[in-house]
């Protein structure tokens, strides 16, 4: 067993883990954050995408212990309280980019770094940055409506 | 019947959805996100060939591990297993094992299942189950399954046909022998499936005291599943809950009993704990249900003026090994057999079915199931009745389309079409994207040595079929009608319980903005209940285009009926005529006299709370449940047309997707955003089906694309913007709605294998005639028109 201490959504955690936990299993199990999701494990589906120290990075790719001392963000970091949303969830929300939901958390977490790196991205931009994240239901159109449609405001202070 | 409110604020508006705030805040709960105290992780052992003997399973290392608790083989659960016989003279029964006996029949049917207080371990541990196998050849193609001496996929079987059917008209033959023209072409789509972005995924636990069974699984089917069950493990129905909570997509193949679901739910009984499985996407790709995979065999007779004298069609599908529960294994064939003269005037027909038994894996759902090849099929050869008789591929279809006053027509596949705007949908698609002037722009591109393509398709598809589509497919459950159960609290808040579920279709939303209006209460007030069968009516689920036409219906007569209940009684106490009440914004009133007003909260509250106050011989009680099964029970059909414009580089085999416009009719639109998602979401399936996704087989049945590297489905920059418009032609369903969750991945085959034969025209001519359209496959067409041009 190895000891990990990271922070995540703002909240330092301590834990003993096996090395080879995955940390995608840890987040969710260990730890209980249950909005990051699985579909694939091989790094491909970006279901399991969250911020690792501001950047994107696939849970399922990483080990928990590689995680030790770095800030992690989950989806369940976005609203700013219970029952508001974030203006990346209620530009989804308005533009229908969801349906099943299953992608949607790591959908959210890529927007959020592409808009924070990106306050104005092109149409074009944005379907590139988002083309690590499958969405099985929507097509895709209205996630990228939903991420255009994001005030300059938000999209400049993430 | 069709029932319009005055004054729908709910019915028709793009409601935001209901179920999005959890969904968006990571509160969504999906199976693999359930935790139970003390639960014990299960791993399967998969076989590594298609076809074999099991010698011996040897499973002491296995147990040795520390944290294993038990392994299971197919000899600990050699009687039980899925089976679904269908009603159709002839047909051939398998039995699907919850783990192989002594022959596995596929790469990756489950031989053993390990189960381990740790999911890591029970993985470690399911590599020290030894099986010996003895290979068996595998029969792959159908062509291997048919071929004269195959070996039999199940011992006790004529051949590897699970059924054979056929249809001819009187006048087949002989249409045929007379005609002018006769086009005859094989057409093939490669097997491929729905895979949604969550695998599946079970819980089971047992409690003995009680002997019930509780499994959570992310299902399409609640209520078919615990039937499917109670089946399999012999037991009453009474004792078995099944849960299917959120589900990140179904699209299919999520619409069937698996053995997991039996294993799982079996181990829990055997070890009186909490069982849970998670699938992998590479089980998953290798062993949830796979579709699509159909070759026909396709003649057309026709006039010089390119009209349809007589079509035959030989429809063969690869199923696989087994059986599939609910549906059987003719679905498919018998689908297409029915819906392959799609909207056309076909004089004389003939089709033949034959299901075909291999060693992949077993085939079940995937939206549109069937359709999306018999679309392919008859689009394609009208295609080529085009070039052979020199016609723009439009003018065929307008020649051969049927017209308004052909319905309600009863086709020659035998189905009933109750109403159609295919013509409508047509002619507006053509007007709206200036059909006309992409032509012109076509000749300049090929000018220029541009190879640019357009691809145009009708079609009609049937939707919320219910009893009397399913008796004549043979089903052993015959599917119908669906039922929503409506229940106001005392504080005026209305729940509906329905038989459906929702994975994705935004039916959350979609079933309160059906029953709102009538008693004129807000969206919010509206809790929507799917999924646990304690909890909701026996019903169906959801797949096949039904759910808001029959759940939705159910739900809109429930409220009519309540709402005059409450009528009712605020007659009584307002001492006015039940007709003059009037429901609106929470406020029960009497027209005309704004001062004689209530809260419909109060007024719940009354019936519930102070019964001396209600009429005389109306019960306490605010609860409906209606049941509705969209009679004459051969569904309503929707229409559409799809265009797709395209550009092929012939150097690389790439295919650029320049525009995208769907014109369609479901009827009265609940919610457009949401039909316009659906329609969308469709498109892009469609598109994987056109363009990427296969499952590749190697000669010895072993699955090569078991990754999402090797399987590709579209991404965000393969799918264009789907530009959509739609026509609403009430329906003689409640409410006037159609079904329409599927049609989006119906025509996109079609549209887009003519768009690329187009475009490579100027190379010369050649026939699209196999899916998906990978760079390497447009290459070869591309070779092949040139050699053709020479
Ligand atoms: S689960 Fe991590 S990328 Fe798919
Ligand atoms: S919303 Fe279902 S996978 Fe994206």
């Amino acid at each position: 067993m190895v000891d990990v201490t990271l922070t995540i959504n703002g909240t330092t955690v301590s834990r003993s883990t096996t090395p080879r936990r995955l940390l995608s299993d840890f987040i969710r199990e260990d730890l209980g954050y249950t909005g990051t999701h699985v579909g694939c494990e091989h790094g491909y589906c970006g279901a399991c995408t969250i911020l690792v120290d501001g950047e994107p990075a696939r849970a399922c790719l990483m080990l928990a212990v590689q995680a030790d001392g770095l800030q992690l963000e989950t989806v369940e970091s976005l609203a700013p309280s219970p029952d508001a949303l974030h203006e990346i969830q209620q530009a989804f929300q308005d533009n229908h980019g969801l349906q099943c939901g299953f992608c949607t958390p790591g959908m959210l977490m890529t927007a959020k770094a592409l808009l924070a790196d990106n306050a104005t991205p092109t149409e074009e931009e944005v379907r590139e940055q988002i083309a690590g994240n499958l969405c099985r239901c929507t097509g895709y159109s209205q996630i990228v409506d939903a991420i255009l449609s994001v005030g300059p405001v938000v999209r400049e202070t993430p | 019947m069709t029932i319009r409110e005055t004054n729908p604020r709910h019915f028709g508006s793009r409601a935001a959805r209901s179920e999005d705030p959890r969904f968006l805040t990571g509160q969504g709960r999906y199976v693999a996100d359930l935790t139970n105290v003390g639960t014990v992780h299960a791993r399967f052992v998969r076989s590594p060939f298609a076809h074999a003997k099991v010698i011996s399973v040897e499973t002491s290392e296995a147990l040795a591990t520390p944290g294993v608790l038990a392994v299971f083989t197919g000899s600990d659960w050699a009687d039980i297993g899925i089976t679904c016989v269908s009603s159709y003279p002839g047909f051939q029964s398998s039995r699907m094992p919850i783990l192989a006996g002594d022959t596995v029949r596929y790469n990756g049917e489950a031989v053993a299942m390990v189960l381990a207080d740790d999911e890591y371990v029970a993985e470690d541990a399911a590599r020290m189950v030894f099986v010996d196998y003895e290979p068996l050849q595998p029969l792959v193609d159908i062509a291997d399954a048919l071929a004269d001496g195959a070996p039999r996929i199940h011992e006790d079987w004529e051949d590897n046909v699970f059924v054979k059917r056929r249809f001819v008209s009187d006048g087949f033959q002989d249409a045929l022998d007379a005609a002018p023209h006769v086009v005859t072409q094989k057409w093939e789509m490669a097997r491929h499936s729905g895979t949604p972005i969550e695998c599946r995924a079970v819980v089971a636990t047992y409690e003995p005291g009680r002997d019930h069974l509780t499994v959570w699984t992310s299902t399409q089917i609640p209520h078919l599943i615990k039937s499917g069950l109670a089946a399999a493990l012999g037991r009453s129905e009474d004792g078995i809950r099944v849960v299917s909570p959120d589900v990140g997509g179904g699209f299919g193949v999520k619409a069937q009993l698996y053995p997991e679901e039996v294993a799982c739910a079996q181990a829990a009984i055997a070890l009186h704990k909490p069982i849970r499985w998670v699938e992998d996407r590479r089980e998953h790709l290798l062993t949830a249900h796979h579709s699509r995979e159909h070759m026909h065999e396709a003649t057309m007779a026709y006039d010089d003026d390119g009209r349809i004298l007589a079509y035959g069609v030989e429809v063969r599908v690869n199923m696989g090994p087994y059986s599939v529960f609910p549906w059987t294994a003719t679905m498919d064939t018998g689908m297409a057999m029915g819906i392959l003269p799609g909207p056309y005037r076909v004089g004389e027909y003939s089709a033949s079915g034959f299901p075909v038994a291999t060693n992949k894996a077993p085939f079940g759902a995937y939206r549109g199931v069937s359709r999306p090849a018999a679309c392919f099929t008859t689009e394609r050869m009208l295609d080529q009745v085009a070039r052979e008789r020199g016609l723009d591929p439009l003018e065929v279809r307008r020649r051969n389309l049927l017209q308004s006053e052909d319905f309600p027509h009863r086709s020659i596949g035998g189905l009933v079409y109750d109403s159609g705007t295919v013509r409508e949908c047509l002619e507006l698609l053509v007007e709206w994207t200036n059909y006309e002037d992409l032509r012109v722009d076509q000749e300049r591109k090929r000018a220029d040595g541009r190879l640019m393509g357009i691809g145009v398709v009708p079609f009609i598809e049937q939707t919320a079929h219910t009893s009397q589509e399913f008796l004549q497919r043979g089903v052993p459950i015959v599917f119908g009608y669906e039922t929503s159960k409506l229940r106001l609290t005392p504080d005026g808040r209305l729940i509906i319980s329905a038989s459906i579920h929702s994975h994705g279709q935004g039916l959350e939303t979609t079933l309160a903005q059906m029953a709102a209006d009538a008693l004129g209460i807000g969206l919010a007030d509206i809790r929507v209940e799917f999924g646990d069968t304690d909890q909701v009516p026996y019903g169906s689920g959801t797949f096949a285009s039904r759910s808001a036409v029959l759940a939705g219906g159910a739900a809109r007569l429930a409220s009519l009926e309540l709402r005059d209940k409450l009528a009712r009684v605020a007659a009584y106490i307002f001492e006015a005529a039940a007709e003059d009440i009037v429901f609106t914004d929470g406020h029960v009133s009497v027209r005309g006299t704004p001062t004689r007003a209530m809260q419909l909260s109060e007024l719940c509250r009354i019936v519930y709370q102070r019964p001396e106050q209600i009429p005389p011989g109306e019960t306490p009680s605010l609860e409906v449940s209606t049941t509705y099964d969209a009679p004459p029970g051969t569904g309503t059909y929707t229409s559409a047309a799809h265009l797709a414009v395209v550009e092929v580089d012939a150097e690389t085999g790439r295919v650029q997707i320049d525009d995208y416009a769907v014109v369609e009719d479901c009827g009265r639109m609940i919610n457009p955003m949401i039909v316009e998602g659906q329609i969308t979401g469709g498109v892009a399936q469609g598109i994987g089906s056109a363009m990427l996704e296969e499952f590749v087989y190697d000669d010895q049945g072993n699955l090569m694309t078991t990754t999402l590297m090797d399987y590709l489905m579209p991404t965000a920059t393969d799918v264009p913007r789907v530009r959509i418009r739609h026509i609403e032609t009430p329906s003689d369903t409640v409410a006037g709605v159609r079904g329409m969750g599927e049609g989006g991945a119906i025509a996109p085959g079609a549209v887009l294998a003519a768009a690329v034969e187009d475009a490579l025209l100027p190379l010369g001519p050649v026939v699209v005639d196999r899916l998906p359209l990978s760079p390497e496959r447009v290459l070869r067409y591309a070779d092949r028109a040139r050699s053709n041009g020479r």
